[in-house]
């Protein structure tokens, strides 16, 4: 396995955002779904997956509905809410310009000061 | 915050569901891992297991996801409900005794505020009440409190303004009718209301139908409604007594209807069994035809204003309109001053969702002052069940160390003692609302007169449960919160390295306590001490006359008066020592004035003194003395010259530094113009209260009045009253036809003044000695506390010598600290506090040293009776016994 980076705090509910943005995922779709967008760089912990589901759906970001999976196994699926939708866009933006803000600040040099 | 209630709701009401969905979700998850693992070549069991070691602890993952769902609070709450039934079913006499301690606090305060909820805040059973609203009458001359009596005539004017109102319902009861006729004779109670009433109200009727204006003109035939509470006695729910006749009075009327359950009239505690429109009056109650005219206001009114009029445009249109709105209802006829005083007179509006009721006025102040008393009484049942909850968690000190020690925040901790005290608080409240109901009707019985029955709703309603629940959580957070702050202040260690059996440390907030029941019980005892006092005062005051062994009966229906020869029947029977007639009763609640003054000074428009209409005997029935001259004789009689007797205050306003008698008096009676001489003077009774001054009053015999003259016969009797009751009915009942003679007790009339004394000093008195129990029971709590706890120092003090004696007033010691501080405390607060019901007391002030003293002595003696108990059991403890448990 490649080296893995641990998740900043706060991060893992953006990617499983993220992630049930691009169709329904059951929980352990959404790792692997984590993993394949992030390509295996980001260490996702399972025990942090669920407690963080269920928050999401008492906040109203995430739908859930028991449905029928690859395996034709009863599986339960999550969804994006419209607040949801609102959400990632928002946080996406937010992480955009926190990223782009410290990225520029770590290639200052002492000249430009 | 929407979706998070739905989810949470969801998550708690299918709360099943909620926890078999986790546990397949995370098996689906458990078991695809392991699937994809093994596709990886791993081995079955060895993907099982590194799938749930990726997977981590089941348990906590659920147990972070239920927190996630907002699950955790109610778990947690739940959790510590059934741990503190559980540590109350190992606690039985713990729990019971909290229970019953805030039972009776609790209770009191509810029992209390039912009687405030149902007398004032209570609305009435109609069509939207806040929109009623009750109409004041303001005279500009006027004094005194506002006055809501209208004219019949001026509510028929205000009623035909319909840019104004919608509907007026004007309405006067607390009357009495005959219904039925001979032996099947009973007298119900009645209002007389105007035609608008019950659509003003928008009442629906149980049967037939409700008055309607039709009914309220003159000559139509005389229409009855019935209560639905008099329909159920008197007829057995018969739906035909719709349309059937009914005698009133001996009049027939008709039977048009049944009015809602739960509706007996706009008089809020007067029902009315029997109502009939203003019209009909005269026909009922002929002597009353004059209550129609414009020189009589009466009736009370509550209006519904028309839509879309505010309050204070009514108030500005009718101002506006006043003049012709006015001018119907004043009499060409009348003297300048008092045409003025209806021109300048203004028509306001309070609001009216309550009704109307005497009892108001006459309760709002009593009733404050006892709720003081209850509010007084819950907390020393406060400090008593926090004195039992700091006890119980001295003896959990090591349960709660070892649960701080393990890791439990402080703040759960204090939570869930909380619960324990809001599970005390509101069982206790339950049995408080139980107590409330029971005692509820003790409680009316004691403030109603005489006046007729007294009918308050006061079954618990919202106002009631919200009011209890309210008060229930106020006391858990009184009673709960210190001891449970000071139960998880320790530090863990200490307290487990403690030695179990002699636990040292003290706390110092038991005895504060103490010396806050003993402070508030100074308060309540001072209190009801004045209240006794002022009864008792109140009680000795010499009327003037002699109302023990009196009877009287009232022949009020009886027109044009009762003959002489009637008196010596009476005076015949066995027993009787006198009898006489008289227009009024002194101290009854109705009386009769008229302008009355020397001949020579012009005859004022006002009334200058109280008359009396009396028959010969009357001074000597009711024992007033006579100062000078002579009493009435049956020599003055319609034919003879027209003479008066005067009591003494007469003679000391109108005729000082005069022989009175043999002087005249111009006077008006009944509306005709007399000249009086004086022949006696008699002295002054008290007649409108006990308390208040007494009025210079005129007696005229009562066989030279004419017309129509209200009634009452009084009997002097010696020996067994209750026997003579039935000769006296038997003897009379022939003057009246119409209705049935009712005998009563002079001194009944007389105790009915005092009824709000009696109600403070009674109920004050009750209040005052559950304060003291309590009291009793938390000092004896406190040194029996402390007995148990100190019984190997006693041990030792006895065997190095010390007497009984000694140890008893070793433990009497600890007792009076609490007490010393508490009456130094209560003593002024008591002093503070009594000045604002100073108005209400009666021949005392508030700083009345047979109160205080009489408080305090109890106080003292009470609370040493009460630690005397664990002092003479700490006196036998055994030296030996007590060394060897050790």
């Amino acid at each position: 396995m490649a080296e893995q980076a641990d998740l900043l705090p706060g991060t893992l509910d953006l990617l499983i955002l993220k992630a049930v943005s691009l169709g329904a995922l059951h929980g352990y779709g959404v790792l692997l779904r984590i993993e394949q967008m992030t390509r295996g760089a980001l260490l996702v912990e399972q025990g942090a997956l669920y407690p963080a589901l269920y928050r999401l759906e008492h906040q109203g970001l995430l739908d859930a509905e028991w449905g029928v999976s690859d395996n034709n196994r009863r599986a339960k699926f999550y969804t994006l809410t419209a607040a949801g939708r609102k959400r990632l866009r928002e946080e996406t933006e937010s992480w955009n310009r926190t990223s782009s803000a410290i990225a520029t600040a770590l290639k200052a040099r002492p000249s430009e000061g | 915050m929407p979706a998070k209630l739905r989810s949470f709701w969801r998550a708690v009401t299918r709360r099943d569901d909620f926890e078999d969905g986790m546990d397949a979700e995370m098996r689906f998850h458990l078991e695809s891992r392991t699937a994809d693992l093994m596709r990886r070549g791993l081995p079955p069991a060895e993907a099982a297991r590194q799938a749930r070691l990726e997977f981590g602890s089941i348990e906590k993952q659920k147990d972070e996801a239920r927190a996630g769902a907002g699950l955790r609070l109610i778990d947690e709450l739940i959790g510590d409900v059934r741990y503190a039934l559980r540590t109350f079913r190992r606690n039985k006499g713990f729990a019971a005794a909290a229970i019953v301690t805030l039972a009776l606090g609790i209770g009191a305060n509810t029992a209390i505020f039912s009687l405030m909820d149902g007398l004032m805040l209570r609305h009435l059973p109609v069509h939207r009440p806040q929109d009623l609203w009750l109409l004041t009458f303001d005279e500009p001359a006027a004094t005194g409190p506002v006055n809501e009596t209208f004219s019949y005539p001026l509510l028929r004017v205000l009623e035909s303004r319909n840019d104004i109102f919608a509907g007026i319902a004007g309405f006067s009861s607390d009357r009495r009718f005959t219904v039925g006729t001979g032996a099947s004779m009973s007298r119900v109670s009645a209002a007389i209301v105007t035609g608008g009433f019950y659509e003003t109200l928008g009442l629906v009727p149980a049967l037939g139908r409700l008055l309607n204006p039709n009914d309220d003109a003159p000559g139509a035939p005389v229409a009855a409604v019935l209560s639905d509470g008099y329909w159920e006695r008197a007829f057995a729910r018969d739906p035909a007594v719709a349309g059937r006749p009914i005698l009133l009075n001996g009049v027939t009327a008709e039977i048009v209807g049944v009015s809602p359950r739960g509706f007996s009239g706009a008089n809020v505690g007067v029902t009315a069994d029997v109502t009939i429109a203003v019209a009909a009056l005269p026909a009922v109650v002929p002597p009353d035809a004059d209550l129609l005219g414009r020189g009589n206001f009466w009736m009370r009114a509550l209006a519904r204003l028309r839509p879309g009029v505010s309050r204070d445009e009514a108030a500005a249109r009718l101002s506006a309109a006043w003049p012709a709105i006015a001018q119907p209802a004043i009499n060409p006829a009348w003297p300048e001053r008092r045409k003025k005083d209806i021109t300048d007179a203004r028509v306001g509006f309070t609001p009216g969702a309550t009704g109307w009721t005497y009892l108001r006025d006459m309760y709002t102040r009593p009733l404050k002052v006892l709720m003081g008393i209850v509010t007084l009484v819950l907390l020393i049942a406060c400090a008593n069940v926090a004195s039992l909850m700091l006890a119980r968690a001295t003896a959990r000190r090591r349960e709660i160390a070892v649960r701080l020690a393990i890791g439990a925040g402080r703040g759960r901790i204090v939570r869930q003692l909380f619960v324990e005290s809001a599970i005390l608080s509101l069982a206790g409240a339950a049995c408080g609302v139980a107590l409330a109901s029971l005692a509820g009707g003790a409680i009316v019985n004691v403030i109603a007169t005489q006046r007729g029955a007294l009918v308050l709703d006061l079954a618990p309603n919202v106002n009631i449960l919200a009011f209890t629940m309210g008060v229930a959580m106020a006391t858990a957070l009184l009673f709960g919160i210190a001891p449970a702050l000071q139960s998880t202040a320790a530090e863990p260690g200490s307290v487990l390295q403690e030695d179990r059996r002699t636990g040292t440390t003290r706390s110092r907030l038991l005895p504060s306590l103490v010396t806050a029941q003993m402070a508030l019980s100074l308060i309540l005892l001072i209190g009801s001490g004045l209240f006794i006092r002022t009864l008792r005062n109140l009680n000795t005051v010499d009327p003037g006359f002699q109302s023990e062994g009196v009877l009287i009966a009232g022949l009020e229906q009886r027109p044009g008066g009762v003959p002489a020869s009637a008196l010596e029947r009476l005076r015949t029977l066995p027993g009787v020592l006198s009898a006489s007639l008289s227009t009024h009763t002194p101290l009854s609640g109705s009386t009769w004035s008229e302008p009355a003054l020397p001949v020579g000074q012009p005859l004022p428009e006002h009334d200058t003194a109280v008359f009396f209409g009396a028959s010969p005997g009357f001074f000597t029935t009711l024992q007033i003395p006579i100062a000078a001259g002579r009493e009435f004789t049956d020599a003055d009689t319609r034919q003879s010259a027209p003479v008066a007797i005067v009591n003494e205050d007469y003679v000391r306003q109108y005729l000082a530094n005069r022989n009175p008698i043999g002087q005249r008096l111009s006077a008006v009676v009944r509306n005709e113009k007399r000249e009086l001489e004086i022949v006696g003077v008699v002295r002054t009774i008290a007649h409108f209260s006990l308390r208040g001054a007494r009025p210079a009053t005129v007696y005229v015999p009562y066989h030279q009045l004419t017309g129509n003259v209200p009634t009452t016969v009084e009997i002097r009797t010696i020996g067994s009253s209750a026997t003579l009751t039935a000769a006296i009915q038997q003897t009379l009942q022939p003057l009246l036809p119409t209705a049935p003679v009712e005998v009563r007790l002079l001194s009944s009339q007389v105790n009915a003044t005092l009824v709000q004394e009696r109600m403070l000093a009674t109920l004050g008195t009750g209040f005052g000695v559950l304060a003291l129990a309590l009291a009793a029971v938390g000092i004896y709590g406190l040194l029996g506390y402390g007995v148990a706890r100190r019984t190997r120092e006693i041990g030792i003090r006895m065997a190095l010598g010390a007497s009984p004696t000694g140890v008893v007033a070793l433990i009497l010691r600890g007792a009076r600290a609490p007490l010393a501080v508490g009456i130094a405390l209560g003593l002024p607060a008591a002093w503070a506090l009594s000045r604002l019901f100073r108005s209400m007391l009666f021949g005392l002030t508030p700083a009345d040293p047979i109160a205080i003293g009489g408080a305090t002595l109890l106080l003292v003696l009470v609370a040493h009776a009460a630690a005397y108990l664990p002092a003479r059991r700490a006196a036998r403890v055994d030296p030996l016994v007590a060394l060897k448990c050790e």
